[in-house]
């Protein structure tokens, strides 16, 4: 990286292979390995046969063996579909954003499921006590990290005011709080259990990984834009720069799908971010499937314009593809729509890239990745997606050049 | 004669795990829709015996089967597009499919069954349906139709009107409607003007004016103070506020002669209010307010805790609203 303009990176977890989820809970059979055979040779991993042997045993390290296999498969995929930072290879040792952290905090319990929409759910945790790390959360993740990664590695962690904004909070508001309304005691219990979160679990949980070696850490807040009002946008701030104070590493934050005031209010608050080098943004979601460099086929790309407007100095990360399904059409020449997926053809991509730059007027500034993660997506067609980014990334290169 | 306080349930009930995994399941084709069902119905009978237990004047069977706040009235409306394009609900991490209008607006087809299964509930009670209110319902849709938002709300409050009387006529006797757009505006680029609310509150008069049923138009996520004393002037049964945004002391004091719904039990949250705490905090805003009847309720939907905690709050409002009848006695 650093050798030429807009580098690309992942932002968050790839889907688990079959093999992966089922090889946790019981032996794998011959068909699970006939998958797993079939992508190590698509993604280059030539010693499969010894890696899978050490997998079929039934020793007391299988789990863990299996997981950093997973790691590896993850690794090599961003690797061949031409990315600049392989992240930790799309999540494989996580079972998922909020309780991988929250299984690991003392002080909080999960209480059930809660109805999101139609027959989706989320499980949710309560603070029924001071939040304590209990054990490092990601350390031995990045520790695999780094002996299986070619490439640039980046951490993506889950932060303190999703962490919070997900979970009930008995403790810190039975602790009484300051307020004189049921909404102002509400609040400063949030605050006081944000903090704590910050104090106890997210800064330990870093040092480690800074001690480990990382040198890039990225705080995922996706319900960041959930509560776009000025009090919530000044809590968030203030916990940020708690987290990062001291440490030396590149922080970014990654925020995605906000409401139609969202990024404007948040644009307002980040040069107030300290140390925050990047801004990962979803925009490709919000966009038009037309070809083109104006504002009106970019209209998904408008929002950069308030936080560069706004005196937001740092990089950017644009999200340049769709990583959910898609419900739309598109011109030929824009991508292939099949069933609920899009391939956004190179051209598009690079449409995208062009604009952003465009916008925020210092090319160098500009990182592409997808919008989020593509956990939602089959391998086949998240390969497929991303390396159209990484050719659509080079024509505007070349564009630009 | 109604009870002066009463407990009431709103809007949609939390499902168990059971159901939960049960709908998961159907979701995957592993089990068939009928599995679902008869956890569904079982559970709404459940829900309706707590009801009766607990002293309820009012039921409702939870609106378990329901997937958004809004999917019942929508999927009996035509002029909507084909989508499935969701969009989170207010400042929570649930969703709801948005309407897209693109054609004018009518009642298509209505089955009173997917708004109330009138069969589970008791018939010796009055029964209450939750709907959202033509305000909301218009905020919360995308507009590609009419040259005007003004002329979508009149529509769709006309819409509901036909909704309200169909069920109305299979014997729901108290509507209540949402209207969180009224008081909750983050998410809007500008706030609404006064003009934009008084039209809200017109379109919820022309959905209840002249209905030989009983109305509440409740409002939550958003401080209430602002609407309060307008809403007064709806022909509806009470208006409700939601206590964990709207500081009741600053509420105006005036004459009234509606009711008072009050969001008391925070559904947002799983710790279960104390009857003894529901009962003092409730005396205080009926004496500031001299409302002539208060309903006791959650704030909005209870399908934001696990059903265990959900039971628990009803549970509570049901205590609560009985030591309070006692005090009067």
């Amino acid at each position: 990286m650093g050798d030429h303009l807009f580098p690309l990176h992942e932002v968050g977890s790839l889907a688990k292979p079959r093999w992966r989820t089922k090889g946790l809970r019981q032996p794998l059979t011959t068909s699970d390995l006939n998958e797993a055979e079939e992508w190590a040779s698509r993604l280059g991993i030539v010693n499969y046969h010894d890696l899978a042997k050490e997998v079929l045993k039934n020793g007391p390290d299988r789990q863990r063996k299996l997981l950093q296999l997973s790691t590896l498969y993850g690794l090599r995929l961003f690797e061949k579909a031409g990315l600049d930072n392989d992240g930790v290879g799309g999540e494989q040792q996580r079972v998922e954003m909020y309780e991988h952290v929250i299984k690991n905090v003392e002080g909080m319990r999960f209480l059930g499921h809660v109805n999101s929409f139609d027959y989706k759910y989320f499980r949710k945790a309560v603070a029924e006590g001071a939040v304590d790390r209990s054990q490092p959360i990601y350390v031995q993740e990045f520790r695999d990290v780094q002996k299986l990664a070619h490439r640039a590695v980046k951490v993506p962690i889950t932060g303190p005011y999703t962490l919070v904004d997900w979970s009930y909070n008995e403790y810190y508001q039975a602790k009484g709080t300051e307020g004189s309304s049921l909404k102002e005691r509400k609040m400063s219990a949030r605050r006081d259990f944000l903090l704590d979160l910050v104090e106890k679990v997210i800064r330990p949980e870093i040092r480690d990984l800074v001690e480990a070696g990382a040198s890039w850490i990225q705080i995922d807040e996706p319900a960041l834009t959930t509560h776009p009002e000025r009090a919530e946008l000044e809590m968030f701030v203030e916990a940020w720069n708690e987290t990062v104070k001291g440490f030396n590493c590149k922080f970014s934050d990654h925020t995605c799908y906000p409401n139609e005031v969202g990024y404007r209010l948040l644009a307002e608050y980040t040069p107030e971010l300290e140390k925050c080098s990047q801004l990962t943004l979803e925009f490709a979601n919000r966009d038009s499937p037309e070809l083109g460099i104006d504002g009106g086929a970019r209209e998904g790309y408008q929002a950069l314009r308030y936080f560069v407007d706004n005196g937001y100095d740092g990089e950017f990360g644009i999200g340049a593809i769709h990583v959910h399904d898609y419900t739309g059409v598109a011109p030929k020449q824009s991508g292939l729509v099949s069933g609920r997926d899009i391939i956004e053809s190179p051209e598009l991509v690079r449409d995208r890239v062009l604009y952003a730059s465009k916008i925020v007027g210092d090319p160098a500034k500009i990182w592409v990745n997808p919008d989020c993660g593509l956990r939602t997506r089959t391998w086949d067609v998240a390969l497929a997606k991303l390396t159209n980014l990484s050719k659509g990334t080079e024509l505007a290169r070349k564009e630009w050049a | 004669m109604s009870s002066p306080v009463q407990a009431q349930l709103s809007g949609l009930h939390a499902r168990s795990e059971s159901l939960i995994e049960l709908t998961r399941e159907y979701d995957r084709n592993r089990v068939p829709w009928e599995k679902v069902e008869d956890q569904l119905e079982s559970e709404t009978a459940d829900l309706v015996k707590l009801q009766e237990k607990l002293g309820c004047e009012y039921q409702t069977d939870g609106a378990l089967s329901w997937k958004d706040q809004l999917r019942p009235v929508v999927d009996s409306i035509s002029g909507l597009a084909e989508s499935t394009r969701y969009s989170r609900w207010f400042d929570t991490n649930t969703f709801y499919k948005k309407p897209i209008v693109n054609g004018t607006v009518a009642l298509a087809k209505f089955d009173s069954g997917t708004f109330v299964k009138s069969n589970l509930l008791s018939k010796d009670r009055k029964w209450k349906v939750t709907l959202p209110g033509p305000y909301t319902l218009t905020e919360l849709s995308e507009n590609k139709h009419y040259s005007t938002q003004s002329e979508l709300l009149r529509e769709f409050a006309s819409v509901l009107r036909e909704i309200v009387l169909k069920l109305n006529s299979v014997g729901v006797k108290l509507f209540q409607l949402s209207e969180p757009s009224l008081v909750y505006w983050p998410y809007r680029e500008t706030r609404p003007s006064t003009d934009d609310l008084e039209q809200g509150i017109d379109a919820l008069r022309s959905v209840v004016e002249g209905v030989r049923a009983e109305f509440v138009v409740n409002t939550f996520f958003g401080d209430a103070c602002p609407i309060f004393s307008s809403l007064q002037s709806l022909p509806v049964k009470a208006v409700g506020v939601d206590l964990y945004e709207t500081n009741w002391e600053t509420l105006p004091q005036e004459a009234r002669e509606v009711g008072l719904l009050l969001g008391i039990v925070d559904s947002e949250e799983s710790l279960v209010e104390q009857p003894k705490w529901l009962v003092d905090t409730a005396s205080k805003v009926q004496g500031k307010l001299s409302c002539p009847s208060v309903i006791l309720a959650p704030n909005t939907d209870l399908k934001f805790v696990p059903r265990g905690i959900a039971d628990s709050k009803l549970s509570s409002l049901g205590e609560a609203a009985r030591l309070l009848q006692e005090g009067l006695s």
